[in-house]
């Protein structure tokens, strides 16, 4: 005799239509039904439109709620962003060589145990006549040239400049092998490098240490001693800066003949080789290892040490990058601290709202909102402040790497993934710390509720 | 007594509802039937009884004041009759439906589709405006926005209250408060509209409006439930049901 009037959990507008006029009901009871799904949408939506009028009602308690968040996420991304940054500047200093070069030389760059130290220095010196081979045997090698270093002082007058890189190379290539070009002045003839005349181009270091800071200009044709003997300045590098404080410009180049006259063939000496692309670097590398195994005596065989390491840059970026991974965890979880603090803030101010609102939430329930309602409201409430946080802590958080970035000097990548990371993590925080306060909400009795003042 | 309370049937002779008798079917042409409703609260160590073995019906239409002190369970009642609560014991049946045994949310659907509240002190959403707040029930209801809108509006409109409906509470005087929570507890075409002491907060003048447009409303084909312990407001009734110690003591006809 009735209608089904709850055979949907919501009343269709026939049946609304029904209860208006039962009459009706009764020609048109099947109606026209929405889907469930359209429904549970429709619900949704509705309880974002009530939590964003709710939001928008409570502007002092929304904003403060908004702060905890921004502060958080600003201090993740900004952190994020400038190690993002500083990994690239590194990746790139690193590479000014390009990804052409590798190296042959008797020890690695870097060298993990005692043992291995022991073993490496086991090994046959490489020396001038290596280099030379691989530059007739291997066809896809551009150009091959040879560096070796020693840690000196050089002065000037009365001026003393420590620890100097003296870095004896030839051929003058070498120079654009290691990225470096020059400022003022010359780079020596090919004749003057054969004939071990003590000439040097010298890093802008030189010039502020010993020099007082004097133009470049004014340098060239002085005379700096270096390991006692005099040599003449030709030329000035332009300066490549530092990196992680130590300066690449603290250098003096010298002829690898003159090189070898002051301080013998008393070390091992490296390799360097260029090829025209990175493709042929595979080539390169295959015809340099087998001239250089035939070399030490053709030992072919794996297990054995093959008595020379041939190493491209990329060796400085994997230590980099295991010496700092660690450090960026501790940073970025430290940061992260402070998103947690602001995931309690959001806690804090959904708990307070919830007992502000007691009557208002009796109210609801009393015109029918079910827990679910409740729950969901105070959810989407605290999510879409900590998304909006979210959003303007992204921001922010980029505003302050770029400052960071502009004071320190290094290009800021910004990338698209931690904004959205941001945002997201943000929104989880919400539902984290908006979960507790709003379930309490959903369990209050309609009847205390609207009895709270 | 009168003869109008209980319709009687061969099943179901009219009995003072007050006197102890076996439980009896619920009266299907009955709007609301209550049989034999106690409400117990524990408190500390003693059980308090509220209600005490309450039995009446309230056929569809009718206009009915329930009166008693303070303390005499008409609150636990009114309750329980807006499906805030479940009884202790016995069995409520609203709209064919048995309530008493209800769980949160399916009470929680029963207050939205066959009971339309008004309070008192009003009970809006003060931040809201009036159409937000006669919105509300509907959109617990599941009803599209466009569909919502225009029922609010008609609702308002029938409260005389068209020009206002931008209007948040605190623009608005007591009377006008009082019409919005009508417009809001009757836009869902509920089956009862209940009040408990609508009038309280009004003064005398908009008191009596309030109890025309009540009387309005139940010439419009509507059940009117006034829960009140002024007797001025509960004369306006057509049926006065008296509750004293959580029985009821008188329940008459008086129209």
């Amino acid at each position: 005799m009735y209608p089904p009037i709850f055979v949907s959990r919501h009343l269709t507008q026939m049946q609304m239509l029904t209860r208006l006029n039962p009459e009706a009901g009764k020609v048109a009871a099947p109606g026209r039904k929405r889907s469930a799904s359209f429904l549970r949408l429709t619900a949704l939506w509705d309880a974002f439109l009530v939590a964003l009028g709710s939001l928008r009602q409570n502007k002092l308690r929304t904003s403060l709620t908004l702060v905890g968040i921004v502060v958080g996420v600003a201090a993740v991304i900004s952190v994020v962003t400038i190690i993002q940054g500083l990994d690239n500047k590194v990746a790139t200093t690193f590479s000014s060589q390009g990804s052409t070069v590798f190296t042959i030389s008797k020890r690695p760059q870097i060298i993990k145990s005692r043992e291995e130290f022991i073993k490496f220095n086991k090994r046959k010196d490489v020396t001038h006549e290596d280099a030379e081979a691989i530059g007739r045997l291997c066809s896809a090698c551009w150009r091959v040239g040879v560096a070796a270093n020693v840690r000196e002082t050089l002065k000037h007058a009365d001026q003393k400049f420590e620890n100097v890189n003296v870095r004896g190379v030839t051929p003058t290539a070498m120079f654009d092998i290691d990225g470096r070009a020059i400022d003022v002045g010359r780079i020596w003839t090919d004749a003057e490098g054969i004939s071990g005349r003590e000439i040097c181009v010298v890093g802008p270091d030189v010039l502020t240490n010993l020099f007082g800071g004097a133009s470049a200009d004014r340098v060239i044709g002085q005379e700096v001693r270096i390991a006692g003997r005099p040599f003449q300045i030709i030329g000035v590098l332009e300066p490549l800066g530092s990196i992680f404080g130590a300066s690449r410009d603290s250098v003096a180049y010298i002829p690898y003949s003159t090189y070898q006259k002051i301080y013998g063939a008393r070390d091992s000496i490296v390799v360097f080789i260029q090829v025209p692309g990175a493709e042929q670097l595979e080539l390169a590398e295959d015809q340099v290892r087998t001239v250089m195994r035939n070399r030490r005596g053709g030992l072919f065989n794996q297990e054995e040490d093959q008595g020379f390491a041939l190493e491209t840059q990329d060796v400085f970026l994997d230590l980099y990058g295991k010496a700092t991974a660690n450090i960026y965890l501790v940073t970025i979880g430290v940061a992260a601290i402070s998103l947690v603090v602001g995931g309690i803030v959001v806690m804090n101010i959904m708990l307070v709202s919830v007992t502000e609102r007691t009557k208002e939430i009796g109210i609801r329930k009393a015109i029918g909102a079910r827990r679910k309602d409740i729950l969901t409201q105070f959810l989407i409430e605290a999510v879409m402040v900590t998304a909006l946080g979210g959003a303007i802590g992204v921001l922010t958080g980029f505003g302050l790497a770029y400052l960071i970035a502009a004071l320190i000097g290094f290009p800021l990548l910004i990338s698209v993934a931690s904004a959205v990371l941001g945002v997201g993590v943000s929104s989880v925080v919400g539902i984290i710390s908006g979960l507790w306060p709003a379930w309490r909400a959903a369990r209050l009795d309609p009847i205390e509720a609207l009895r709270s003042e | 007594m009168s003869d109008a309370t209980l319709v009687s049937t061969p099943e179901t002779p009219a009995v003072l509802p007050a006197e102890p008798r076996p439980p009896q079917p619920h009266d299907s042409n009955s709007l609301i039937s209550m049989r034999d409703i106690w409400k117990t609260y524990q408190m500390g160590s003693e059980q308090v009884h509220a209600l005490h073995g309450v039995s009446f019906d309230i056929p569809k239409g009718e206009y009915i004041a329930i009166i008693g002190p303070s303390g005499s369970g008409k609150s636990t009642l009114m309750n329980l009759i807006g499906c805030l609560d479940t009884p202790s014991k016995g069995e409520y049946w609203l709209n064919a439906k048995n309530v008493s045994e209800m769980d949160d949310d399916e009470l929680a659907r029963i207050r939205n589709q066959e009971v339309g509240f008004v309070f008192q002190t009003f009970n809006l959403l003060a931040r809201a405006t009036a159409l937000h707040n006669v919105e509300l029930p509907l959109i617990y209801g599941g009803i599209g926005s466009a569909k919502r809108h225009e029922m609010a509006t008609q609702a308002l409109t029938a409260v005389d209250l068209a020009d206002r409906i931008t209007h948040r509470p605190n623009e608005l005087s007591g009377g006008q408060r009082q019409r919005v929570a009508i417009a809001r507890a009757l836009v869902n075409h509920p089956s009862i509209l209940l009040a408990d002491e609508p009038t309280g907060a009004l003064d005398t003048h908009t008191s009596m409006e309030i109890m025309d447009l009540f009387e309005r409303l139940h010439g419009e084909g509507n059940t009117i439930i006034v829960v009140t312990h002024e007797p001025d407001i509960a004369a306006r009734a057509h049926r006065v049901v008296s509750i004293r110690d959580g029985l009821i003591e008188k329940d008459e006809k008086i129209r």
